[in-house]
């Protein structure tokens, strides 16, 4: 498989989802508005759960409506995240696996992203991710080197920046919508918040 | 500074947050520590019991600092108490010191091996340390001893469900619905986890316990979801007869309009969720099409 892109919004948010649940796993639905084929670039991510990450019900509800959102905005979902609520433990859970399997049936190139809490502070030289793709009937760790985070520097001045206006409390997820349904689970607003602060320069959609 | 009114509010403000057992640690951290450093002296004896609120919250922001000079307060006031001891345990569980932890929860069970607040920590340690099966051997043995301890069943179920043994889980939950019958949270969990074991009579199980919790709280969204989802499963499966078949879409039309004026209610003047909105519609329709 070749390189995936992950951008700065896609990042922005898984960051601020894990960040929001420091107790908790938390987990997401990473998608692409880029055509099916070529390079993958996930352009976007849509924050699911913060509680029962392996039940059901709510799985199933948050994949159907998610589904339906992406076929009306043009998007596809191809891939998983999650962050475990145990920092020293960053290795995908069965659940995880199962719902990357799921999404590996309709798209060949999903990913299966998982957020390494020991490496989230503020300082660290390195990506707080480890990437999985499916090879040879298994989930298998991705090259380090096939995983291309443009403007990585900037993208962390953005979370800082967007931690220090308090903008991060703006994220909801599908459990927080659940619980008031007139918050937004596609975060339209902080979707334009953080699209203000990419630099022109950047050119990251 | 603060006004005499101000800090009675923030005073209560603190009971509300300790007696509804909030984790906003973040906010106790800051009204607490403005409280104590500025007020301490007005606080006349609830000064102990915030010092103890405001310790395990800065615990949990990683607040050492804060967390050490409250813990000193609480020694000086109450030199041999258990209940200081194990504040002192969870500072080292907090940095992560989980030997020493033990120790400090072990020497309070020689003393008092009644000391139920020490047993629990000791589980806690082992849920940090990733060691799920231990934490769930531990629970068992507790909960013989104290089976009316709500907060260890509840806790016990959380496990089980994380490691995938539904079965087990549904076990906590019946416990916790008996002795809770008019605590929708719990119906509802119920009815979740038998939703996602599967099968025909867990689906029916399921459905009665979606609509249990709808009847104890009818706003509760995941329950009105969980009712629609399990009808229409039930519906749409082969193996029911006619009459099941009917019944359950019958009771999937009205889960489903009920969602459909919530979310109309909730989409109102607000352009935002206009995009959820219409998800919740399309996921209707397509699995209207799929039923019939």
């Amino acid at each position: 498989m070749g390189e995936v892109e992950l951008s700065c919004l896609a990042y922005a948010k898984m960051y601020l989802h894990a960040s929001q649940f420091p107790r908790c796993s938390v987990n997401g639905l990473l998608l692409s508005s880029s055509p099916a084929g070529g390079d993958v670039c996930i352009t976007d991510c849509v924050p699911l759960l913060h509680t029962h990450l392996s039940l059901a019900p709510i799985t199933q509800l948050a994949l159907t409506q998610v589904d339906a959102w992406c076929s009306q905005t043009h998007q596809r979902i191809m891939g998983y995240y999650q962050a475990n609520a145990c920092v020293s433990d960053s290795s995908p859970t069965p659940c995880a696996l199962k719902i990357a399997e799921k999404i590996f049936e309709q798209c060949n190139n999903a990913v299966l992203l998982m957020i390494d809490g020991e490496k989230m502070f503020p300082g660290c030289r390195v990506p707080p991710i480890v990437m999985y793709e499916r090879k040879d009937a298994r989930w298998a760790l991705k090259d380090k080197h096939t995983i291309m985070l443009r403007q990585w520097e900037e993208t962390c001045a953005i979370v800082n920046q967007l931690f220090s206006s308090g903008d991060q409390a703006l994220l909801v997820d599908f459990d927080s919508h659940l619980d008031d349904i007139t918050k937004d689970w596609t975060n339209q607003k902080l979707n334009a918040k953080i699209m203000e602060l990419i630099s022109p320069a950047n050119g990251n959609v | 500074m603060l006004s005499v009114s101000e800090m009675l509010k923030m005073r209560d403000k603190l009971r509300k947050w300790r007696e509804e057992n909030y984790r906003n640690s973040e906010q106790i951290v800051d009204v607490g520590e403005e409280l104590l450093n500025e007020h301490a002296s007005k606080l006349g004896d609830d000064i102990w019991i915030i010092y103890e609120q405001v310790m395990i919250a800065a615990l949990d922001c990683s607040r050492d600092d804060l967390a050490w000079s409250c813990l000193q307060e609480l020694k000086r006031q109450f030199p041999d108490s258990h209940r200081v001891k194990r504040l002192a345990g969870m500072r080292l569980e907090a940095l992560e010191r989980y030997e020493d932890a033990n120790k400090l929860y072990d020497s309070i069970l020689q003393d008092d091996p009644t000391n139920t607040a020490a047993r629990k920590r000791k589980i806690s340690i082992l849920r940090a340390q990733g060691k799920s099966s231990e934490a769930i051997r531990e629970l068992n043995e507790y909960l013989e001893q104290f089976v009316g301890d709500q907060e260890a069943w509840h806790e016990l179920s959380e496990l089980y469900i994380n490691e995938h043994d539904y079965a087990k889980a549904a076990f906590c939950l019946e416990e916790l619905m008996m002795t809770n019958p008019h605590n929708h949270l719990y119906c509802e969990q119920y009815a979740e986890v038998k939703y996602t074991q599967g099968g025909l009579e867990n689906l029916e199980l399921a459905r009665k316990y979606f609509a249990q919790a709808l009847k104890l709280n009818n706003r509760n969204m995941r329950a009105l979801f969980g009712l629609y989802m399990s009808a229409s499963h039930i519906a749409a499966s082969p193996k029911v007869s006619a009459k099941v078949k009917k019944d359950n879409m019958k009771y999937g039309a009205w889960a489903a309009s009920q969602i459909s004026r919530a979310y109309q209610m909730a989409g109102r003047g607000k352009k935002e969720n206009k995009c959820s909105v219409k998800a919740v519609e399309e996921m209707l329709e397509s699995m209207q099409i799929t039923m019939s």
